[in-house]
């Protein structure tokens, strides 16, 4: 990994990665290989997510009876997903961390007035306590991820105790993030080139959510 | 970035290590230069009883028994029709394919692979399938012209001639034609008087000569075979310690040798947490399975980057998103990537390496260290087809003195993988394990989560861990992750 910019991590651009997105990006890959590989990328975010998490001392008492000075993680986490693409990355988490507490966000753009419009919202009650793992795979526009930020922080989320995982990024996603959110820490896969007049990533995987769970 | 690892070296201690070099950085393991016994003598002299003795006694892993009858020559039509009658004569020295035995021991003796035919008696011609020996410690050669070859008697290394008395010889052999091999017994005496007494006599006999112990009346002769089992044991110890000092002295001048293809994993928040999970005596299995099978998966995913890549396919146009974009930074692997992993220890990263490449194709390989010895062992080696195109990722849990790991990748390259296409994979390694395989095979990748450092202060990332530490010195993973501690 390597932060581009402050609070701005980018998984380490190796050609195992390359890889990984030159599968998915290709409109030809089947669903079942885009959920697989998709899932090692996302499963690459998630521990590089968890490693944004301070750590305290911890001594332990090892099986030969000697001491070892080692460490915990500090805090309490859970996961947030925004509805419906963020919930694919819901099992990489849990794949590293069990039983994770899981809220989930719904926004959706209002045809009327099109800006996003939130719909649902079930988080940890005790969300306030905890650090957030924001999880949407496309940061586009930013639009959703803006509003769901704002939720957490209306529970009383802080922005520094909120890492947003995102598998594919746009410059002007991480340039709104910069601005407005410059303490939410954003983990992404790769930095694309832009965004098309119809708002999507160029070149992109195309919608993720349907690539997913439906084409 | 992975760190490439390399260590700073005091001036007096290079210039001792470079007079050792030569000799050191060869990794020879010990079935390039097995250990051959030939066992001859009359047909039921008790051979093959003295063989199964020397066996048991030596106790040897990797022992092979090689028996002289696989190598009869296939008979045509007419001498077929004869031997069905019992009268060709299949007792003289060339009814054997002696040309094919000296081959197959020649190739076994330069730790090559030896196909060995498999002869039908009941068919009098070979079935056509062949069994194949890679190598061993120990080659155990019986028949009657074990020694009647010279070329042949080049090759062993302990000559017996098995000494019973044609009468005895005689009599176990109707009983075991009548009985075991269902023979009549007209035949059977046809056969002794035409053939396999004076062959007895005339060829085999005289092969005694050769013999450096002669078994009188088999193997019930119990000073003889004592003193034949005591030269042999003394033999293998004294193999096994040149053995050992070898892979002693290739851990023992690592200062002048670069790491540059070592590389030790990031140390992460994650990283510290899960170790001391691993360390800690009060984890629970679940959770030490859990967390080591997380781990697993990170080095799995470093290991990776280190397998051959290229940016387009032969034939291969552009790819295009959905949205019809084409996509500039293609990448693909390049040749296949197969795992080889060294039982126990490798078996921990099974279940997180097919949860990255479902498919791959596994290779195991049972090496075992001598516990009286410390010598390794290759017991078993079941490999998927390999060749110089594969990226082979050779899995343990923990590099210890390095030996398991020395050897693995020698039946990698005796396999035809390239030496550069290989990457082993462990969790805790010792610096001096490292060492080892970097001496003996410069160009292999490694890839660890943990070096140890064995003169204490920060050669490595800052781990902190010392080769002395237990958790290093001591090959525990395995047994907590699959709960045999």
């Amino acid at each position: 990994m390597s932060e581009v910019y402050k609070n701005i991590i980018r998984l380490r651009q190796t050609n195992q990665l390359k890889c990984l997105y030159t599968i998915i990006r290709d409109k030809n890959t089947k669903r079942a290989d885009f959920i697989f590989y998709s899932n090692r990328i996302i499963r690459l975010l998630v521990e590089e997510g968890l490693n944004q998490l301070p750590i305290k001392p911890k001594t332990v008492v090892t099986p030969t009876e000697s001491t070892y000075e080692g460490a915990d993680f500090q805090g309490k986490i859970c996961g947030v997903s925004i509805i419906r693409a963020g919930e694919s990355m819901e099992k990489g988490l849990r794949d590293c961390c069990r039983s994770v507490r899981l809220g989930k966000i719904l926004i959706q753009r209002d045809e009327e007035t099109a800006l996003p419009k939130l719909f649902y919202v079930k988080l940890p009650t005790d969300i306030s306590e905890r650090y957030v793992l924001l999880l949407d795979p496309l940061l586009a526009t930013g639009g959703s991820a803006a509003m769901a930020i704002d939720v957490l922080k209306k529970r009383g989320v802080p922005e520094d105790r909120i890492i947003f995982l995102n598998v594919l990024a746009s410059p002007e996603g991480i340039a709104m993030f910069r601005e407005k959110y410059s303490k939410v820490k954003v983990v992404t896969g790769m930095i694309d080139q832009g965004l098309n007049e119809r708002k999507y990533v160029i070149p992109g995987v195309g919608d993720f959510g349907d690539r997913y769970y439906c084409i | 970035m992975s760190n490439s690892y390399s260590s700073e070296t005091p001036q007096a201690e290079k210039d001792t290590a470079s007079s050792l070099s030569v000799q050191a950085t060869r990794y020879n393991p010990p079935w390039k230069s097995p250990y051959i016994i030939g066992i001859a003598g009359f047909s039921g002299s008790g051979k093959t009883t003295v063989a199964h003795k020397i066996i048991k006694e030596i106790n040897e892993p990797w022992t092979v028994l090689l028996s002289l009858d696989n190598f009869y020559k296939p008979l045509t039509r007419e001498q077929s029709k004869k031997a069905f009658n019992n009268e060709y004569d299949l007792d003289k020295p060339n009814a054997l394919d002696l040309d094919l035995v000296y081959k197959c021991i020649k190739a076994l003796k330069d730790g090559k692979k030896a196909e060995i035919p498999v002869y039908s008696f009941a068919k009098h011609a070979r079935t056509g399938e062949t069994f194949t020996i890679y190598g061993a410690n120990v080659i155990i050669i019986e028949g009657l012209y074990t020694l009647y070859s010279e070329d042949m008697l080049k090759l062993m290394d302990c000559k017996v001639y098995v000494d019973t008395d044609l009468d005895i010889c005689y009599s176990r052999r109707l009983l075991r034609d009548t009985e075991e091999r269902g023979r009549d017994l007209e035949g059977i005496i046809k056969q002794w008087d035409l053939f396999v007494k004076p062959n007895s006599i005339r060829y085999v006999k005289p092969t005694m000569q050769s013999a450096d112990i002669i078994i009188r009346r088999g193997s019930d002769n119990k000073v003889a075979m004592d003193l034949l089992l005591e030269h042999i044991k003394k033999q293998l110890e004294s193999k096994s310690v040149t053995h050992l000092l070898q892979l002693k002295q290739l851990g023992r001048q690592i200062k002048a040798l670069n790491l540059s293809k070592v590389h030790v994993i990031p140390v992460t928040n994650q990283l510290r947490v899960i170790k001391t999970i691993l360390l800690d005596k009060k984890t629970s299995n679940d959770d030490f399975i859990f967390n080591f099978n997380r781990v697993a998966s990170i080095l799995i995913a470093h290991a990776l980057d280190f397998v051959e890549y290229v940016t387009s396919l032969p034939g291969g146009g552009d790819i295009l998103t959905p949205v019809g974009a084409p996509v500039r930074d293609t990448m693909y692997v390049k040749g296949e990537i197969v795992a080889v992993d060294i039982i126990r220890g490798g078996d921990c990263f099974i279940s997180s390496l097919t949860r990255t490449l479902p498919a791959v194709r596994i290779g195991k390989l049972l090496i075992q260290s001598d516990s009286r010895t410390g010598e390794p062992h290759l017991h078993t080696e079941k490999l998927p087809a390999l060749d110089s195109t594969c990226n082979v990722l050779l899995f343990d849990a923990q590099i210890i003195a390095g030996a398991a790991v020395t050897m693995a990748i020698n039946v990698l390259l005796d396999y035809g993988v390239a030496e550069d296409r290989i990457i082993v994979c462990a969790y805790l390694a010792t610096e001096a394990g490292v060492t080892r395989i970097s001496n003996a095979f410069p160009k292999v990748q490694v890839v660890v989560g943990s070096l140890g450092s064995r003169y204490g202060g920060g050669n490595g990332p800052e781990t902190g861990d010392k080769d002395s530490d237990w958790w290093m010195a001591y090959r525990f993973i395995d047994a907590r992750y699959f709960g045999t501690d």
